[in-house]
């Protein structure tokens, strides 16, 4: 199967499992584990499982909301995906930016997660990048024989902040990463408006439009 | 039959092999946090990592206006006809088929251990797997992996190029369309004009289209609905997934970008 077949496959892997929970051994074993932010991860994993595996799609809904609230860092991430351009966006703009974002990117995993079948998440291993940036990574614990997101590694980006708080900054799977992606999108929808305050309120206009 | 093979074509756009390194993050953080305040409005990074932008972006359109008009419906259909086994033991049959290209490219690239990896799947996927509509291989604990001549150069260190939207072929890099245009070229059905060869290419190139686009309908309209800017949503992930087929599964978590470590982050705290 062509990698971008495979890639996009995983993308769905992640999406539906991007707030489940638990178990398998990661190829390449980390030199450096952080056990503080494998626990953080798995606990999150344990406590959506059951809310995602409710037939109630409302329910669900409201649940992945307040899941993502809770532990996602969404305005580190709003921040990461102006790229360079957050320095250029001015006071007014970030008070209507942020909040806007936070609606947009819980959408995104509402949306994601809509047909999501519940299947639980174990955590595997570790890996720091540094003290206060660490890759977490999860597998499905009972994969269908043979489905394509049996061999899928979930990626979770946890932040370590100076008072010892965490919090989820990214999701992947396969090395593949949504803050990423959605970075591409936003430098590139402000490029294309004129980059600088002209471009960002190009960009905010654009989300608006999508969040309602 | 020239349609045909055309549609066949574009739908590998869809589905063709992947990417560079789209992940800047070098060097100190608050160097280059110090570097991007007092960088020009112009986005560099995205500029360099997509020179073409112009082209590119006419060049997706077409190609996603023939994905929509008349791929998705085939792919549709022929999901309509077919039994998901059935689906799985063409898909099957046709990676099946790509293993002598996967082969040569292990080998050049100095994997050994691949290679012989990949000349199992082929001998026991072709025999015991009848005739490789089946993957007894990977019951056995040997999975499959691609490779592909972009891929070589990659090893070989010719860097990617600029990011390339192929007409019919989609996502690429100047690279990587060159090594496409290798492996096509290496696919000895290509050379052999005699009446069954040509049947042969024109129903693997159909059925190979529609195989691959089959499972991405959902995938890909979701990511469609949820973008802001399709283009590049699809162009960093083929990017990103590109980097990690290069790597061959060898994870290199220090080429991520930094998120939050930059002093101006720390406001936030």
């Amino acid at each position: 199967m062509p990698a971008i077949t495979r890639r996009l496959a995983m993308r769905l892997a992640l999406r539906l499992t991007a707030a489940s929970a638990a178990i398998a051994a990661f190829a390449a074993t980390p030199a450096a584990a952080d056990e503080a932010a494998e626990q953080y991860v798995q606990s999150i994993l344990d406590e959506a499982a059951p809310m995602l595996q409710s037939g109630d799609q409302n329910a669900m809904l409201d649940a992945v909301a307040q899941m993502v609230d809770k532990y996602v860092d969404m305005r580190r991430i709003g921040r990461f995906v102006l790229g360079q351009y957050a320095r250029q966006m001015t006071d007014a703009q970030a008070a209507e930016y942020y909040p806007l974002f936070e609606r947009y990117a819980t959408q995104v995993y509402q949306n994601s997660l809509s047909n999501y079948a519940g299947e639980p998440l174990a955590v595997t291993g570790s890996v720091d990048r540094s003290e206060r940036d660490i890759i977490v990574n999860s597998k499905l614990v009972n994969p269908e024989p043979g489905s394509a997101f049996a061999n899928a590694v979930i990626h979770w980006r946890v932040y370590h902040s100076r008072d010892g708080a965490l919090s989820v900054v990214d999701a992947g799977a396969d090395n593949v990463w949504l803050a990423i992606e959605q970075r591409s999108q936003f430098t590139s929808i402000i490029a294309n408006n004129g980059g600088g305050e002209r471009g960002i309120d190009a960009l905010i206009a654009e989300i608006r439009a999508r969040v309602g | 039959m020239k349609l045909f093979a055309l549609i066949a074509a574009s739908s590998l756009a869809l589905a063709a092999h992947a990417q560079a390194a789209q992940l800047t993050g070098s060097g100190d953080p608050e160097v280059l946090a110090e570097e991007l305040g007092d960088a020009p409005v112009e986005d560099a990074s995205v500029a360099e990592a997509d020179p073409w932008e112009g082209f590119n972006r006419k060049m997706f359109a077409v190609n996603d206006t023939l994905d929509r008009s008349l791929i998705v419906p085939a792919a549709k259909a022929y999901r309509a006809v077919t039994h998901k086994k059935q689906r799985k033991g063409l898909r099957n049959f046709i990676a099946n088929l790509r293993t002598p290209v996967i082969l040569v490219n292990d080998i050049l690239q100095g994997e050994f251990g691949r290679a012989g990896k990949t000349t199992s799947r082929f001998v026991i996927n072709s025999t015991v797997g009848f005739g490789g509509m089946g993957d007894p291989a990977e019951r056995l604990g040997i999975e499959q992996h691609s490779e592909d001549f972009g891929q070589t150069l990659a090893v070989w260190g010719v860097s990617s190029g600029p990011y390339v939207v192929l007409p019919f072929f989609g996502p690429s890099t100047v690279r990587d369309g060159f090594g496409a245009a290798v492996d096509i070229a290496a696919d000895p059905a290509i050379w052999i004009r005699t009446e069954p060869a040509q049947y042969f290419r024109y129903s693997r190139t159909g059925v190979g289209l529609l195989s691959s686009r089959e499972p991405l309908i959902e995938p890909l309209a979701d990511i469609k609905a949820d973008s802001l800017d399709y283009y590049a949503s699809i162009r960093s992930f083929y990017l990103q997934s590109r980097q990690r087929e290069i790597l061959n599964g060898r994870t290199n978590f220090d080429d991520l970008p930094d998120i939050g470590e930059f002093e101006e982050f720390d406001e936030l705290e």
